[in-house]
């Protein structure tokens, strides 16, 4: 720029106005440096965030969300830090986001722990976490992230080697994580890291892959023994009623026989009663109507009658050709 | 002319003092440490923030991190006292608690790593092939894990080196073992289930035998009192007759007798004897 305007300037000869603008570029620039070495000493805080301010080096003052300025370097300088965002460490699994889709990774060898009783449970957490003490955070420690995970990961596995894998993974979920905190949050005070764990959330807690099916066969085995329960149950409450059923039939039966037995009795009785009064009236006569008449059924019902003398001479006779029904 | 000549000398010489002052201070910031050194010869520590003095272009200054640092230790093969192989994966949390005798003995943080790996490493190994597989789990975790921090302390504590914690991450089992353990746990898993089934049907067989056992009761308890119904009437009619028919035995027994004669002979053969009392009026006619 400047070299184009020098061959147009020599042209036309006008040294004041040249040397001019030649001062006033200096100037511009000056004030273009000044300008920039002022530029560091303005910076911008967050919403969530936090500005630490440091006079030579050691820290004065903080600052919330918004813009401020310092003195320019070497004076002052700042540091800003996430206060407010809840951060998230990951155990045992991976968020991933592939094509705007989030999906889990599992992450084996952080997830496999041993329990109490020399099993393997697949365990996945998630820790959250806050900055509660920005200064001690911004100057007491190096790798907050990885602080707040590898603590977790040996705080969990310590849990789960106190415990037995059944009771892992139902009963005392809710105690691990809770316990898990609190040790964790031990550990990042001792550290004075000025960080809060504010929860851990166990996620999935299941047996391994390797070992998933005979877990679920004892579900599907729990399931079976009350179907065995159940069918047997509808056995027994099918039988018993039926055989009250039959029970009921046998003594009515009886009953019914009772009933009949003892009426045809008491008929007969009577019968035999009625009958005993006229007999007593005529003895001799009725005694002999009865036998007569006895022997007139006798011969009508006879099919054959044989009469034959006393001489003897019946001996060989062949009764069934005869057509006689030897009973 | 002249006034440009002073500007500029003017303006170079508030450069060089800016130079000399810039070269003869520096600043350490809250999360740093210096040492400041000439030709290799320790002059000076400064572990507070702050701004300090220095000779210009003689003296050299290093500044070191004053803040917690982890380093992660690569995961190694353990045998346990029981003769268990583990894998322990630690961690140390730890930091440089005197610059001068860490420039004096490390030079370099990567110096310093090799050498806490090294010591925090035997002593693990030392500690945890002291114990049981089940201790170095859960039981005496803490204490072996404080007892490491403690030595690993020791040892780096000449070396300008704080071992503020040493820690387990991770204890498992190789790959081999884990596989075994795997089929110990299918196993143990499969017999649960074979006993849960085992049981399942056990309640079934007993509520059947139980259902069974009632249905004979009362199938059993209602013929009982059948035959008794039934024993009852048979007694009644029994009475009931002896009642009747003691009135006239013989009324009785010349009935029965005709019943008989009437229905003993039915589609018989009837052989009669010429002197019959039946064939009384058929031979007196003759």
């Amino acid at each position: 720029m400047t070299d184009n305007f020098e061959i147009f300037d020599v042209q036309e000869e006008k040294p004041k106005k040249r040397k001019n603008i030649f001062k006033r570029i200096v100037w511009l620039v000056i004030v273009l440096l000044i300008l920039g070495y002022f530029s560091t000493s303005v910076y911008q805080v967050g919403p969530s965030e936090m500005g630490l301010v440091l006079t030579f080096g050691k820290y004065t003052s903080s600052t919330g969300p918004g813009i401020h300025w310092h003195l320019p370097y070497p004076f002052q300088s700042h540091r800003i830090v996430d206060i407010k965002t809840l951060k998230k460490v990951e155990i045992g699994f991976r968020t991933v986001n592939y094509r705007g889709k989030i999906e889990y990774q599992t992450v084996s060898e952080e997830a496999l722990m041993i329990t109490g009783d020399e099993n393997i449970v697949n365990l996945e957490a998630v820790v959250q976490y806050r900055i509660s003490d920005p200064v001690k955070f911004a100057f007491r420690v190096l790798n907050g992230f990885d602080m707040v995970k590898f603590a977790t990961e040996s705080v969990l596995r310590e849990m789960v080697a106190i415990n037995v894998i059944d009771s892992v993974l139902t009963s005392e979920r809710d105690r691990i994580a809770m316990e898990t905190a609190e040790k964790v949050q031990k550990i990042l005070n001792e550290y004075e890291s000025g960080i809060k764990v504010e929860n851990v959330y166990l996620q999935e807690v299941s047996p391994p892959e390797e070992v998933v099916k005979a877990f679920d066969d004892v579900n599907s085995a729990k399931q079976d023994k009350e179907k065995f329960i159940n069918e047997a149950n509808r056995y027994s409450n099918d039988v018993i009623p039926k055989a009250e059923g039959e029970a009921q039939k046998i003594l009515r039966e009886a009953e019914a026989y009772s009933y009949e037995k003892v009426a045809l009795a008491t008929g007969e009785a009577q019968r035999f009663k009625e009958m005993l009064e006229e007999y007593s009236n005529a003895k001799d006569i009725t005694k002999k109507r009865i036998i007569l008449e006895a022997i007139q059924d006798l011969l009508e019902n006879s099919k054959q009658k044989i009469i034959v003398d006393s001489s003897d001479t019946l001996k060989l006779l062949n009764l069934p050709e005869i057509g006689g029904d030897l009973k | 002319m002249k006034k440009q000549t002073r500007i500029i000398i003017f303006g170079i010489l508030v450069l060089l003092i800016a130079i000399f002052i810039y070269t003869s201070l520096f600043i350490v910031n809250q999360e740093q440490q210096a040492v400041v050194l000439r030709f290799g010869q320790i002059k000076k520590v400064v572990t507070e923030p702050g701004i300090s003095f220095k000779t210009p272009f003689i003296d050299n200054v290093v500044k070191f991190e004053k803040r917690l640092m982890l380093y992660d230790i690569e995961p190694e093969r353990i045998i346990t006292a029981d003769k268990k192989t583990i894998i322990v994966d630690t961690y140390t949390i730890w930091r440089i608690n005197d610059p001068k005798t860490f420039i004096e003995s490390m030079r370099s943080v990567d110096l310093a790593l090799t050498r806490i790996d090294d010591v925090v490493y035997s002593n693990v190994r030392d500690l945890v092939a002291k114990y049981n597989f089940e201790e170095v789990l859960s039981k005496k975790r803490e204490e072996i894990l404080s007892e490491i921090t403690k030595r690993s302390g020791e040892n780096l504590k000449q070396f300008g080196i704080e071992i503020v914690d040493v820690r387990v991450k991770r204890t498992d089992l190789p790959p081999d073992i884990s596989k075994s353990v795997y089929n110990r746990m299918m196993a143990e898993r499969y017999s649960i289930a074979a006993q849960i089934r085992a049981e399942g049907q056990r309640e079934s067989e007993i509520i059947k035998a139980e259902a069974d056992k009632k249905v004979k009761i009362i199938i059993s308890e209602a013929q009982k009192n059948a035959e008794i119904i039934r024993g009852t009437a048979d007694a009644s009619v029994i009475s009931i007759f002896a009642d009747a028919f003691g009135a006239d035995p013989e009324f009785f027994e010349l009935r029965r007798i005709a019943d008989i004669y009437k229905n003993s002979f039915k589609d018989g053969m009837l052989i009669l004897s010429p002197d019959s009392p039946i064939l009384k009026f058929l031979y007196e006619e003759k």
